[in-house]
């Protein structure tokens, strides 16, 4: 009866109980990406379970403090620049605005709806906005944690400028309510979009394509921030953001996007007086954005929760007879888990963005990177009064003197290595061949399993999706620059002997350590643990190049090997080292997982 | 045939034990029901047989296969549809179908086949192009009882297999495990139903606290108790807390049995 006469009213005491709750008991992502939001759904056992966890938060914070440091020397050298710290506070919440824009809404409709336990919230007597509030306080809580992160970079230029404390104090504060402000603008956004779009009634659609977008921004921000980061790049960034926050259309859309913005001046750069009149009226957008969100949720929170719980996927057709016997034909173990894998990666929308579309995109990006260093390099070529063509002859005329015998095919050879290094950071989808599988991994031990060939299968996916695209770009590389056939194909073995034995070791650790009590797959691959897994990778990549890496710059740099030697043992150690790696995962790794319970 | 013996499952090195000390024969061609109340140890026990779980001690075999030392020769023999149905959600039904025919290697001859007639008596045929995460609880579960009936396996084991089906498919089930069993196979299923147990089972197994109480048939269990009481009264007056046999069975592992038979 009281839903009826207060139909979604603001409860106090069933906000904190939802609350306490939703942060206990509901699995939800750590949208930090840092490791520092919820885990609790992966507590260890035992003083060696306690003892990881302790070691894994300890790494991520070290591995947030490092970032931020390194942003707030970045903010030292913008402000030794002459950036003033509004120009650099404004970098800041552009910044802010744009992360939050790239990820947020993806994260906030992960949150505040595809999230198993609504269904049942419904069922409650507790009010939308209650049950919205409680769920929001939990992903501003982690926003804001994640967002804390560019800050420095505002911190690091009023210490190059010898501001005062007050100053950092001050600053601090303005960057926390844009924070809450961009976020609550972004729910506001969100909750008339879950309720009334189709797309976002498709859970796998909707991941996708934000997924999608994602990964195509943060390609091209990696591109972009290849050039900003040239020369005074950054300090024009800088100057670019304080552009955006000066008037006109961006302006407005900044000040929508995040009203406290368009007051940061006098926080920054005014006096004691104007900077806290200009905190209260940050504060007051804060306090008028939550209401804008109060009214809305009222409104549609609810009904966008239940428009998803009867949203279906598409139905298929028919199959029987000769179509049904052609769909079931014989095959092999390994073709089976293959066939397996690759459509569960393929459909779930998570690992679609994480294994599949990022694998495709980065040689793309590699290929940008090249076309647009290329075009520089021409340009600069065409000023220097040298032809671009007699340029590339003239590359070509250096290349084609590569030579088994010569020092710088060994030092190609380290470059291929360096190369395959920097791959390293994609080898946790290597890694995470097993742990992708959860709870269906031990459905999967109750079968007659062949494990070598479901490891095997576990390999081929991500070395196709990872390695063999960026192959085809070194083979066009290689022949654009004119390099002879057999040294070619040399540097082309070096690659696939790196990036195999790469694969290898990770896949081996995967299924060694295999992470498989998740509920969302999103609790894979975006956690703390999962950031901590893409830096082993270049780790365990160190690992294993090491050795021949060593035995080239024994030819190239040391002299102490004759060059064929060192070319020819470089090889020989990566033929050496993936035989004993397939070895090892096809026999004792495939073993462990024959024996593993929950 | 199964043979389990003297199988204890602990956790924790030994703190807690969830099967103890268990010996049981099932016969081929027999329907075997493992009833008890929650958390008695069933699952654990049905895992155990499964292979997904290894015993602390004891052993099991199947048609005289060690589970433990031929654990693939051993589940070639074997299908076994656990308690929850949720599996390999993202592949379609005959994805899935496929996949499982793959694994146990179903020759190319009979399971196109077999699948069309599985589809047909499950009322499945026009959900084979569906991923299984769109199937309700029951479909999912069908589709469950569809790949552990494909192989046509020597021995069935299934975990509360009633769970969410419909009417007519758990009476389509309860067909399929008389029909396995007179064909010379062995059933062997944990149930809460005590009345799917009293017309399916041809012998009975009471397990509570991770021992086995009771071992026989229903008459037997009428004979013992005296009683012309329903199964679900004999069960909870053997699973009590007073229970002579709950106590028995906690002092001395296998006594129960020994009294129940």
């Amino acid at each position: 009866m009281a839903r009826a006469t207060a139909p979604q009213a603001f409860s106090w005491r069933q906000f904190k109980v939802m609350l306490r709750v939703i942060m206990r008991g509901e699995q939800h992502l750590d949208s930090t990406g840092m490791g520092l939001g919820d885990d609790s759904s992966e507590r260890g056992k035992g003083f060696w379970g306690g003892l990881g966890v302790g070691v894994r938060r300890a790494a991520m914070g070290f591995l947030f403090l490092l970032l931020a440091a390194m942003f707030f020397m970045v903010g030292f050298m913008l402000g030794e620049l002459g950036v003033s710290p509004y120009t650099a506070f404004s970098l800041c919440v552009v910044c802010l605005v744009g992360l939050t824009l790239l990820t947020g809404l993806y994260q906030a409709v992960n949150i505040l709806y595809f999230v198993r336990d609504l269904g049942y919230y419904l069922t409650l007597p507790v009010s939308a906005t209650t049950v919205m509030w409680a769920k929001l306080a939990h992903f501003l809580g982690m926003s804001l944690l994640g967002d804390l992160i560019i800050l420095p970079v505002g911190l690091g230029c009023l210490l190059s400028n010898g501001a005062a404390p007050l100053a950092w104090v001050t600053m601090t504060v303005a960057f926390a309510l844009s924070a809450i402000a961009v976020n609550l603008a972004l729910v506001i956004i969100c909750v008339p979009l879950m309720r009334f779009s189709r797309l976002a009634h498709d859970k796998d659609l909707f991941s996708r394509a934000f997924g999608g977008l994602i990964v195509v921004l943060a390609l091209a921000l990696g591109v972009g921030s290849q050039f900003a980061l040239r020369g005074d790049g950054l300090a024009s960034l800088a100057s670019g953001s304080e552009q955006l926050l000066s008037g006109g259309a961006p302006a407005a859309v900044m000040g929508l996007l995040c009203p406290p913005s368009l007051l940061a001046r006098p926080v920054v750069e005014g006096d004691a007086l104007g900077a806290l009149a200009a905190l209260l009226g940050m504060f007051a957008c804060v306090v008028v954005y939550a209401l804008i969100l109060s009214a809305v949720a009222r409104r549609w929170y609810f009904e966008g929760v239940q428009a998803l719980q009867g949203a279906g996927g598409k139905r298929g057709r028919r199959v029987e007879g000769a179509e049904l016997a052609r769909a079931t034909r014989t095959r092999g173990t390994f073709a089976a888990n293959f066939a397996r894998d690759w459509k569960t990666m393929v459909r779930v929308p998570v690992f679609f963005n994480q294994f599949v579309l990022s694998s495709l995109l980065m040689p793309l990006y590699f290929a940008l990177i090249m076309v647009v260093s290329v075009f520089v390099g021409f340009s600069q070529a065409s000023e220097a009064g040298i032809e671009p063509m007699a340029l590339l002859e003239m590359i070509r005329s250096l290349t084609a003197l590569l030579t088994f015998d010569s020092p710088a095919l060994a030092w190609c050879a380290v470059g291929v290595l360096v190369f395959g290094l920097f791959l390293g950071f994609s080898a946790y989808s290597f890694t995470m061949g097993v742990s992708r599988d959860g709870e269906d991994f031990f459905f999967l031990r109750g079968l007659p399993m062949d494990w070598s060939a479901y490891l095997a299968s576990k390999f081929v996916s991500p070395f196709l999706l990872s390695t063999v695209p960026m192959l085809l770009l070194i083979v066009v590389a290689l022949v654009l620059l004119g390099v002879p056939v057999a040294p070619s194909v040399y540097l082309v073995c070096v690659y696939l002997g790196a990036t195999a034995s790469l694969g290898l070791l990770s896949l081996g650790l995967g299924a060694l350590f295999p992470r498989l009590a998740w509920d969302n797959e999103a609790q894979l691959v975006k956690g703390g643990g999962a950031t901590l897994m893409v830096f082993a990778g270049v780790v365990v990549g160190a690992a294993v190049m090491a050795l021949p890496a060593l035995a080239l710059l024994g030819g190239a740099l040391w002299s102490v090997l004759a060059v064929p030697v060192a070319l020819a043992l470089a090889l020989g150690l990566f033929v050496a080292e993936c035989a004993a790696l397939t070895w090892w995962v096809l026999g004792p790794c495939a073993r462990s997982l024959s024996r593993r319970e929950r | 045939m199964i043979r389990i013996d003297h199988v204890s499952k602990s956790y924790d090195g030994g703190a807690s034990r969830a099967v103890s000390d268990l010996s049981l024969e099932i016969q081929s061609g027999e329907i075997f029901g493992l009833l008890g109340p929650n958390g008695a140890g069933k699952s654990t026990l049905l895992n155990m047989l499964a292979g997904v779980l290894a015993p602390t001690s004891g052993t099991i075999e199947f048609d005289g296969v060690n589970v433990a030392s031929d654990p693939l020769a051993a589940k070639r023999n074997l299908c076994y549809v656990s308690d929850s149905p949720d599996h390999l959600l993202r592949l379609k039904g005959h994805e899935f179908l496929r996949f499982i025919a793959d694994v146990y290697e179903v020759p190319q001859d009979v399971r196109a086949e077999r699948i069309a007639g599985l589809a047909r008596e499950y009322g499945m045929e026009g959900e084979l192009d569906n991923q299984i995460q769109s199937y309700s609880h029951g479909m999912r579960q069908k589709m469950m009882i569809m790949g552990a009936l494909l192989p046509d396996p020597a021995i069935w084991i299934l975990d509360e297999p009633m769970t969410g089906l419909d009417p007519k498919a758990s009476w389509l089930l309860k067909q399929s495990m008389r029909r396995h069993a007179d064909a010379g196979k062995t059933v062997l299923f944990s149930t809460h139903v005590l009345d799917v147990a009293e017309k399916v089972v041809d012998r009975v197994g009471i397990i509570a606290h991770g021992e086995l109480l009771f071992v026989g048939t229903v008459a037997e269990m009428r004979e013992h108790f005296r009683s012309n009481g329903s199964l679900e009264e004999m069960f909870l007056e053997l699973t009590s807390e007073n229970s002579p046999f709950a106590q028995n069975a906690g002092e001395k592992d296998g006594a129960a049995v020994t009294e129940a038979k």
